[in-house]
């Protein structure tokens, strides 16, 4: 392998988030990327992008890291808000700094994002897919980590008012983790919601595929403080049998413990936090 | 050991199946468009040629019950396509798409013949942000009516020879190749690394899978023996981002808004007459598009083992370009 990522993601990580990322474990397909376009350097690219974030910025504290299996498949689902992802952000790079040595998290992202210029590849290079039944069924069989918030774009899009209610909490994560017997780790972000109170938006404009428009009352993201609450994996694949995922009422009871287990998590995490900026 | 009947045979990778073929004792018989006096020093020795216009009912007729009745042959590999993607019309489209299935029809009411092997492009599938990066058999295939005639002959006869799968007494396999990176092959890859820089939409860098000759005319010989019919991906052993191919090949990369690429290589084709087309490869040109083998690997036990053969040693190239 030649020379690495870019000297100022290099200055910017740090060596021991530089050690981290090159512990990077994937398919190399023979040229240093993965069929995704995931690699080492592109990892620790996103980590030196995000590490001021992390650290000063949200000052992110993560609990339960140890919960994630570090071996096999595994689908992470997590609550999503915030007007801008950057829950994702915060939970992929805590999920590559605290999670098991050398799993990266692949994020699904919804459709449009592979379109959008740049940001398309270093998400790519940093692990995420497109949010295809596909890419996920061809990770999960590939034994890897997939990062998914089953709220979606809805997810982010909620009003202030709406906070920490879970938006609709769709099944495929669910279905293709009982199909590939992965089990499935809740995940709770506190914290995104008030970064960027949203008080409305203009369903009209759409900007790079975005769905809208959002009006917020704050126009940057405040340094609120994150915690980032894992939760014991729900073992869906013990209680049922792969071809279960073609049986709509076993998706859909299995759907409703992660949804459960999610709000459990969140319900937990705004009790023991000390305030917003705390 | 039977013989096979290879279409398309003066072409590199039909002269690459004839060479392998030969190998391992098969007999061959080999057509083409050309005159038997222009290309008999690029056939092995002891290879049977016949030219024959495949767009001709009779002329295939004759090749099917003439030479091929003699040799006994049992398998069929067809691989006859007009490669450049400047061309256009009627024509084209009769060797493209009705000598496929003219071929097809009359091969399966041949008495000695028990297999066809068509080749299929990995440019027939639909390559879009929301559809998956590891593109498998049952990936939706690209139907837009606004896709170059390249493309649409492709996937008419790919669908044509698919729909006689299972139906025919014949074996039927497609193989859709990934992008054969080689002179004369009509790779539009290939063409696009002409030109000294290289022009890439701006913001997009998708990984890319290219097959080498040598695996794609391995994967036909061994798709003679495959137990079971349908569709095979055939994955090059190369996968890696388009900017790293780019500078592989010694090109300068040169990223540029995306509404300019077409226009400019527009220009370019009329200019230089060149072969590259953008709109074809538009969308692959931004997003990831890799071909899943693994179907190939478990029924006929092709895996790539040949990579393509860069001007650079682009396996130590890494994430400098990142």
């Amino acid at each position: 392998m030649g020379p690495a990522a870019p000297w100022w993601a290099r200055k910017l990580a740090g060596r021991a988030l530089c050690e981290r990322s090159q512990l990077t474990r994937f398919r190399d397909q023979g040229h240093g990327v993965d069929p995704f376009g995931l690699h080492p350097d592109g990892v620790l690219t996103g980590l030196a992008i995000t590490r001021w974030l992390y650290e000063k910025y949200f000052r992110v504290t993560s609990h339960g890291a140890d919960n994630i299996p570090a071996e096999g498949p595994v689908v992470i689902a997590s609550n999503h808000s915030g007007t801008l992802p950057l829950d994702g952000l915060m939970l992929w790079t805590d999920l590559v700094r605290n999670g098991p040595e050398g799993r990266i998290p692949r994020v699904v992202v919804d459709h449009f994002v592979p379109g959008i210029p740049i940001i398309s590849i270093i998400f790519t290079r940093g692990g995420a897919i497109g949010g295809s039944r596909g890419n996920f069924h061809a990770l999960l069989e590939a034994g890897e980590m997939i990062l998914v918030f089953p709220e979606g774009v809805p997810g982010i899009g909620k009003l202030f008012r709406d906070r920490y209610r879970l938006a609709h909490w769709r099944e495929g994560h669910v279905e293709l983790a009982i199909r590939h017997g992965a089990p499935v780790v809740p995940v709770a972000v506190i914290g995104a919601e008030e970064q960027m109170p949203q008080l409305a938006r203009i369903e009209r404009v759409r900007l790079f595929g975005a769905p809208y428009l959002p009006i917020t009352a704050s126009p940057l993201p405040l340094p609120v403080h994150y915690h980032i609450w894992y939760g014991e994996p729900i073992p869906v694949q013990d209680r049922w049998a792969p071809e279960d995922a073609a049986n709509p009422a076993a998706v859909a009871e299995a759907t409703l413990w992660v949804r459960q287990a999610v709000e459990d998590l969140i319900a937990k995490g705004l009790k023991q936090r000390n305030g917003v900026f705390r | 050991m039977s013989g096979v009947l290879v279409t398309g045979a003066t072409q590199p990778l039909g002269r690459r199946i004839v060479e392998l073929l030969c190998e391992i004792g098969r007999p061959v018989l080999a057509t083409g468009r050309e005159d038997p006096g222009d290309i008999a020093q690029s056939l092995p020795p002891g290879v049977r040629y016949t030219r024959t216009d495949l767009t001709r009912g009779r002329e295939v007729r004759g090749l099917l019950q003439g030479p091929c009745m003699e040799m006994g042959l049992d398998a069929v590999i067809h691989l006859a396509f007009h490669r450049a993607a400047g061309l256009e019309g009627h024509r084209v489209h009769r060797l493209n798409v009705d000598a496929t299935r003219l071929l097809l029809r009359l091969a399966e009411e041949h008495r000695t013949l028990r297999r066809f092997v068509h080749r299929s492009t990995a440019e027939v599938y639909l390559v879009r942000g929301s559809r998956p990066a590891l593109v498998r058999e049952d990936q939706p295939l690209n139907l837009d009516p606004r896709a170059t005639q390249w493309v649409r002959d492709r996937v008419e006869a790919d669908i044509t020879v698919c729909a006689r799968t299972g139906l025919s007494p014949l074996h039927i396999n497609v193989l859709r190749c990934a992008e054969i990176l080689a002179p004369a092959m009509g790779s539009q890859l290939y063409d696009y690394f002409g030109s000294r820089v290289c022009l890439r939409p701006l913001g997009f860098d998708p990984v890319l899978n290219l097959l080498s000759l040598e695996d794609a005319a391995r994967a036909f010989v061994s798709s003679l023996d495959c137990p079971e019919q349908g569709v095979l991906n055939i994955a090059g052993a190369d996968t890696l981002p388009l900017s790293w191919a780019i500078r592989a090949w010694e090109r300068h990369d040169i990223a540029v808004p995306g509404p300019l690429v077409g226009p400019l290589y527009r220009a370019r084709a009329i200019v230089r007459r060149t072969d590259f087309r953008y709109r074809q490869n538009r969308w692959r040109f931004h997003f990831n598009a890799v071909l899943d083998g693994t179907r190939a690997a478990d029924v006929m036990g092709f895996e790539p083992v040949h990579p393509i053969r860069w001007p650079t040693g682009a396996i130590a190239m890494g994430a400098q370009h990142l």
